[in-house]
């Protein structure tokens, strides 16, 4: 009966076909679930318990070079001895037991299971396993190393204290330097990209020397020289800051360059026929008919030169900026320098994150969005 | 001697006549030699059809005349300008010779409406008020002023065919080029297409028609030409070309088109 009758959701959307599970392949999966649950469930559940309730130093940690009078040598000491807790070590060694059989049996089984859904579930089972193999032995070994002296460098974040309001700063100059030198980069781009597709090679030649040297060339080097450059060559005073800006723009402009090249080369050749004939010149119809175009093609790749720039922003730490002008990075390297703990630069490293991973999403819709906008847009229909 | 003179008066008035002569025409792509001396002259009002099987150089001879090709070797004249001119002012003579292609080749980010005026307004300078109502008119000629608001993605390639040939219209040509219009289409489609080329001839319009429509091509065309590996090998009344073919070729071609 249910066989005959489809059922009455959407009438437009396709039947799931998976077919019907089966309980091997169904405790497979939940085998994999559970060995990832466990690994990441117990050594949370330990430090939460370590970090909420009342301690002291342990003789251990103070053995291993904590010393009560360090700033937040309580936390540091709880973070290690909740990694060394029995109920981690439990937990872990658990998980991968859990992550072991579910490998072991999805990985024997999932080419005779006989539907789509029984295979999809030996084989996500057997996946999750073993990321619960990986996660558990990189914390076993990571343990048995000295975590006490990592943690006291890198995950103490007592010394970052009252350090919220200069790294708030050091992110938006992050972004200035970013944004600024992004769109530079866009127009030195697009006005490049097109002087590389011009017939005449007295106008290719320039562009391309000046692209392949900013390709070629690391940019650390090229913002230490281009501010000496700037300042003995040209005699120009202006701030590192500025000097920045520029580089980095001149810099995108070689790489957005040649993502605008490819833009318009990808734009099919009768478009620019259409538009020549109709008596446009080369340069109209490359504004009217071929860049609107090519622009939204290259929309994700110059969104994805955008987040390399705002990590590589971090590179003005070679050249001198005052302490208003300090991007994320030189604000981490202050604080670290002032405390002697390399907690900043975890802290930069997550602030780069908090900015970098919504873009990173914003790049994925957008170049989902303008494939299926293709299919709108360039089919030729009949 | 008088005789020579006489011919070469003829020839310099019908040169003068001609909407366009190509002169010993020749055209290599690398190494391939695609046109191998082709002459040609339209007089206004011609419908010239060029036939021939493919790779025979129809096309790139059709592109020859608004020189979206140049030729390799020969001359093009246009009205009794000389385009291979490197002095010519092409983007001028080309506003003048409207051409549609094969794949539409309509710009996808602008409505049906706005690929009519983009030109009508950049290139001929005419006031959007002005550039709208010329647009409107061919839009409603070639059937399509329902759709003057829609993509070109939203439309069907026979209405995709005809905004572009509306968009050539506009310009208010005085020759119109078709290479292969129909070849991209569904066979339902390629009858709306070719009626407003029908009705585009008995307009007047001059019209150089490359096409494998054999019956639009003798019903239409008032000259034809055979080419052949780069050559004129036949050339004629359409009429009198299908009954009585002269040279073998033509006969082997039309006995596998009819």
């Amino acid at each position: 009966m249910a066989v005959t009758e489809a059922p009455a959701r959407d009438p437009e959307a396709a039947p799931d076909v998976r077919g019907p599970t089966a309980p091997l392949p169904a405790s497979i999966l939940v085998l994999g679930i559970a060995s990832l649950v466990v690994v990441v469930g117990g050594v949370l559940a330990s430090q939460i318990n370590y970090a909420l309730s009342d301690r002291t130093l342990t003789q251990a940690c103070i053995d291993e070079g904590i010393s009560p009078d360090d700033n937040g040598g309580l936390g540091v000491c709880n973070i290690v001895e909740g990694l060394r807790d029995t109920l981690t070590t439990g937990s872990l060694y658990l998980g991968i037991a859990f992550g072991v059989a579910a490998l072991a049996l999805g990985w024997s089984t999932y080419k005779r299971m006989d539907s789509k859904r029984r295979r999809d579930q030996a084989v996500t089972g057997a996946v999750l396993g073993a990321q619960a193999i990986f996660l558990a032995l990189v914390l076993l070994v990571f343990r048995s190393g000295e975590p006490a002296l990592f943690t006291k460098h890198f995950l103490n974040f007592a010394d970052l204290e009252g350090y919220g309001g200069v790294f708030i700063r050091g992110a938006r100059n992050t972004l200035i330097l970013a944004f600024v030198g992004e769109l530079g980069g866009i127009v030195i781009g697009l006005i490049l990209g097109v002087l590389t597709l011009s017939p005449y090679r007295a106008v290719r030649a320039p562009a391309r020397i000046y692209i392949n040297f900013f390709r070629g060339t690391p940019l650390i080097w090229q913002l230490a020289a281009g501010f000496f450059v700037l300042l003995l060559g040209f005699n120009i005073r202006i701030s590192g800051f500025i000097v920045a800006i520029l580089i980095f723009a001149l810099n995108t402009g070689a790489y957005a360059a040649e993502v605008f090249r490819a833009g318009i080369q990808s734009i099919e050749r009768g478009q620019i026929e259409a538009a020549r004939s109709l008596g446009m010149s080369y340069l109209q119809a490359m504004r009217y008919a071929i860049v609107p175009q090519a622009v939204r093609r290259v929309i994700p790749p110059l969104m994805n030169e955008f987040v390399i720039l705002i990590k590589d922003t971090a590179l003005v730490a070679v050249i001198g900026l005052t302490a208003s002008e300090y991007e994320i990075f030189t604000t981490a390297r202050e604080g670290q320098s002032a405390t002697f703990n390399a907690t900043f630069f975890t802290a930069a490293a997550i602030a780069y994150l908090v900015i970098t991973l919504p873009l990173i999403r914003l790049v994925n819709v957008a170049e989902k969005h303008l494939r299926s906008g293709l299919v709108g847009i360039a089919g030729t229909g009949g | 001697m008088a005789e020579a003179e006489a011919t070469s008066a003829a020839v310099r008035t019908s040169r003068q006549d001609a909407l366009v002569r190509l002169e010993g025409v020749h055209k290599w792509f690398g190494n391939l030699h695609v046109l191998k001396g082709v002459d040609i002259s339209m007089l206004q009002r011609d419908v010239l059809v060029i036939i021939g099987p493919s790779g025979s150089g129809k096309s790139t001879l059709l592109r020859c005349v608004n020189m979206l090709e140049a030729p390799t070797l020969g001359k093009v004249w246009f009205e009794g300008r000389e385009i291979t001119d490197v002095r010519t002012d092409l983007n001028e003579v080309r506003t003048h010779i409207g051409i549609v292609f094969q794949a539409f080749n309509l710009f996808p980010h602008m409505t049906a409406m706005r690929n009519v005026t983009v030109a009508l307004e950049r290139i001929l300078k005419l006031s959007s008020d002005e550039a709208t109502e010329r647009a409107w008119e061919q839009l409603v000629r070639v059937g399509l002023g329902n759709k003057a608001n829609a993509y070109p993605g939203q439309l069907s390639g026979g209405q995709q065919q005809r905004v572009a040939i509306a968009r050539a219209l506009a310009m208010r040509p005085r020759l119109m080029l078709f290479d292969e219009v129909t070849s991209a289409l569904d066979p339902e489609l390629v009858g709306e297409v070719l009626d407003v080329m029908i009705r585009l001839a008995g307009d007047g319009m001059t019209m150089m028609v490359v096409t494998h429509e054999m019956g639009f091509a003798r019903e239409v065309g008032t000259r034809m030409l055979f080419m052949d590996e780069g050559r004129v090998v036949e050339q004629g009344e359409p009429r009198e070309m299908y009954r009585d073919p002269q040279s073998l070729r033509l006969r082997e071609f039309l006995g596998k088109v009819l």
